[in-house]
């Protein structure tokens, strides 16, 4: 240690409580050099490497839950931030300047149906592209290329119609007449695509799978004392993928396709008993831990009508409705396995 | 130094009163992982600030305002007030230097992204969560994982040339140094890098509308400027010669990939007949799967079903995917295009 840090650690400790945290730390904090000294004699100690050697006599025990996490992963993409859609269309409208022009011929013979159906919609459009709105990207105006305020074309739903009747229509104006001997083209019927707001969604029905189909949906069970808790039994003689299997096909019945997603826990929590319960075996149980294994939900639904573990209600809820039903303690432990979305 | 000291320590005796003040504020700016997370920088955001007058906006029109303004004078010409970056690099000296790729008046500027792909969003929202509740290997508390040794072999042998010489190779011909195999975490899970498409076409070496035909496949299904090769060596029993162009090549990445990796298994790999899946023995143990497509089968991308009078028919090519991942071993690059629908078949490759 250099002779000027000496002074200043003097001058620290004859200073007391006066000098600063940060600066207290500093001058109290080992130098590398000490510190990559230390190590090295850490090393051989550590290098012999002892196993975790179980308890002699645990006098305390925990009872050992398992758990289960069932889950619906969403259905459809997520809605997007009005400055993701307004960032998305700037690219698309900048790309419609910037990239090769649209190899029509390639694409259309001249002088048929689809050659004159395509230079009606250009014309309308002016652009290749068929969501972006009318815009042009070249010419004396094509500085003019922003959006103003309350334009839709930025909006999803809008470019979403806008492909729909691009598929739909021939770009005919009202009253325009089709040149003779000109072929008609087959559309292709199709149908709409289904709304991303279901019915479920409208009437807030929370034992409903076709609900939120944006968010992952996490299946909630009203167990014997009134509390929301995830589905969970008591382990008896199994390992716990067993008791998440058996727990799913006993409490949510025989009419639900689902898959266990690894043999590991992904969260824990511990309950401590407010009194402690002296076993059988002499040992006093202090609280329940309970280990939860992740499962997806495939096809089907709960029915707790005949369910052997005495779950009288079920809920299917994102995230953030999760936390306003269950336990203070419970949600600290349990959030942080939840997705997001 | 005692002088230097003198203004300080009559501070810090002035001010010893007023100290605990300070302290009660201190816990505010120290976060535990329990506690609530800091707030953003700002918490007011542009999007939330009320839009102008529903008047002005009706009469706003931007075409005729130019018009207004420019009524009478002569206009400039465009150079005077376009900017356009050097055509030539000419050194970090010069003093006009071309602005960053990310610029849109660079020339090398390319946009993007256009959306975010539904393969993304649901890798994100479920597929890598579930991937590392697979992967997830647990240690006990206390655990060190034992050090590897030196995988390089070392140059042994009296041979002054031997000295600071680098480690050798393993033994053995065409033998590589596999990849490490690192604990799983959250933040190795694995993920795709790009997919490539390749497709040779040896009768190019005659016909060059071969190759064309090819690049226009590719282009049109992969949305990528393709490359095109050269043989490297002459090869006589695939009728290789050197220097002759005979394939081509589109790498995607990012966006581009998802949306070509989404159309292959959503709609290309249904509709083909009879289709195995992918072949289980592909993988080349550092996380890339292989596999091909014959012309019949690539001619069911929609970007061509659209259009297949414009390609001759007896032109079109087959070609390879590669899809380049993240993962270290074949099982779990597997494990990945499962997730995201890539069915396997008949013996594993691990």
């Amino acid at each position: 240690m250099n002779a000027g840090k000496q002074t200043t650690r003097q001058l620290a400790s004859r200073a007391g409580r006066s000098i600063c945290r940060s600066c207290r730390e500093y001058i109290s904090r080992n130098t590398y050099a000490t510190a990559a000294a230390a190590a090295v004699q850490a090393e051989d100690q550590v290098a012999q490497h002892i196993p975790p050697v179980a308890q002699a006599a645990p006098s305390t025990v925990y009872a050992v839950n398992a758990g289960v996490v069932l889950s619906r992963p969403p259905q459809i993409t997520r809605d997007l931030h009005p400055f993701e859609s307004a960032f998305f269309l700037y690219q698309r409208r900048l790309n419609e300047r910037l990239a090769l022009p649209f190899t029509r011929y390639f694409y259309f013979k001249k002088r048929t149906p689809a050659d004159l159906e395509w230079k009606r919609k250009m014309k309308q459009r002016l652009t290749p592209a068929r969501d972006i709105g009318r815009y042009k990207g070249y010419g004396d105006e094509a500085w003019n290329d922003e959006v103003l305020v309350g334009a839709k074309e930025s909006d999803f739903e809008w470019q979403v119609e806008r492909l729909l009747e691009d598929a739909g229509t021939d770009g005919k104006e009202v009253g325009e007449v089709e040149q003779k001997g000109m072929k008609k083209i087959e559309r292709e019927v199709f149908d709409k695509p289904t709304p991303r707001r279901t019915e479920a969604d409208e009437k807030n029905d929370t034992k409903s799978l076709n609900r939120a189909l944006q968010r992952t949906l996490y299946l909630l069970v009203k167990n014997k004392d009134g509390l929301w808790q995830f589905p969970e039994d008591r382990l008896n003689e199994e390992n716990l993928h067993g008791a998440a299997s058996r727990i799913l096909s006993q409490s949510g019945g025989p009419n639900m396709n689902t898959w266990l997603v690894g043999h590991i826990p992904i969260g824990q929590h511990q309950h401590n008993h407010t009194d402690t319960t002296k076993l059988p075996s002499g040992l006093t149980e202090h609280g329940v831990k309970t280990f939860f294994l992740k499962a997806r939900i495939m096809a089907g639904q709960v029915n707790l009508k005949e369910s052997k573990l005495g779950f009288q209600d079920f809920k299917w809820l994102a995230k953030d409705e999760l936390k306003k039903e269950v336990d203070g303690s419970y949600w600290t432990s349990v959030k942080n396995m939840l997705a997001e979305r | 130094m005692a002088l230097r000291e003198l203004p300080f320590r009559t501070v810090a005796a002035l001010g010893r009163d007023v100290r605990p003040a300070v302290r009660v504020l201190h816990p505010l700016c120290r976060r535990n992982a329990s506690s609530e997370a800091a707030r953003e920088v700002e918490s007011a955001s542009s999007l939330e600030v009320p839009p102008p007058s529903e008047e002005l906006v009706r009469g706003y029109d931007p075409v005729a305002r130019s018009r207004l303004r420019r009524r009478g004078k002569k206009e400039l010409p465009p150079s005077r007030y376009q900017y356009r970056s050097p055509k030539y690099y000419r050194g970090p000296l010069h003093p006009h230097q071309p602005p960053p790729e990310s610029d849109p008046s660079s020339r090398l500027f390319q946009p993007g992204p256009f959306d975010l792909p539904r393969l993304e969003q649901t890798y994100q929202s479920t597929i890598a969560s579930d991937l590392l509740a697979l992967t997830y290997q647990h240690y006990p508390p206390g655990y060190r994982a034992p050090k590897n040794e030196q995988r390089l072999r070392e140059w042994t042998g009296a041979s002054p040339y031997y000295k600071n010489r680098p480690l050798r190779g393993p033994r053995g011909k065409g033998e590589v140094l596999r990849l490490l195999q690192e604990p799983r975490t959250f933040r190795n899970i694995p993920r795709i890098t790009r997919v490539v498409v390749h497709s040779m076409v040896p009768e190019a070496q005659e016909n060059s509308a071969n190759m064309h035909v090819a690049g226009m496949i590719l282009q049109a299904i992969t949305n990528v400027r393709v490359e095109s090769h050269r043989a490297r060596h002459n090869v006589v029993g695939w009728g290789l010669r050197q220097g002759r162009y005979v394939s081509v090549t589109s790498t995607m990445e990012r966006e581009d990939a998802q949306h070509f990796l989404a159309k292959l298994i959503d709609v290309v790999l249904p509709r083909i007949k009879e289709w195995k899946g992918v072949p289980g023995s592909s993988g080349d143990g550092h996380g890339n799967i292989h596999f091909g497509l014959t012309p019949d089968q690539l001619a069911l991308f929609p970007e061509i079903e659209v259009n297949y009078d414009a390609y001759p028919p007896k032109m079109i090519p087959g070609c390879h995917i590669s899809i380049i991942t993240d993962a270290t071993s074949n099982k779990d690059a597997r494990l990945l295009m499962q997730a995201i629908g890539l069915p396997f078949y008949g013996k594993l490759n691990d």
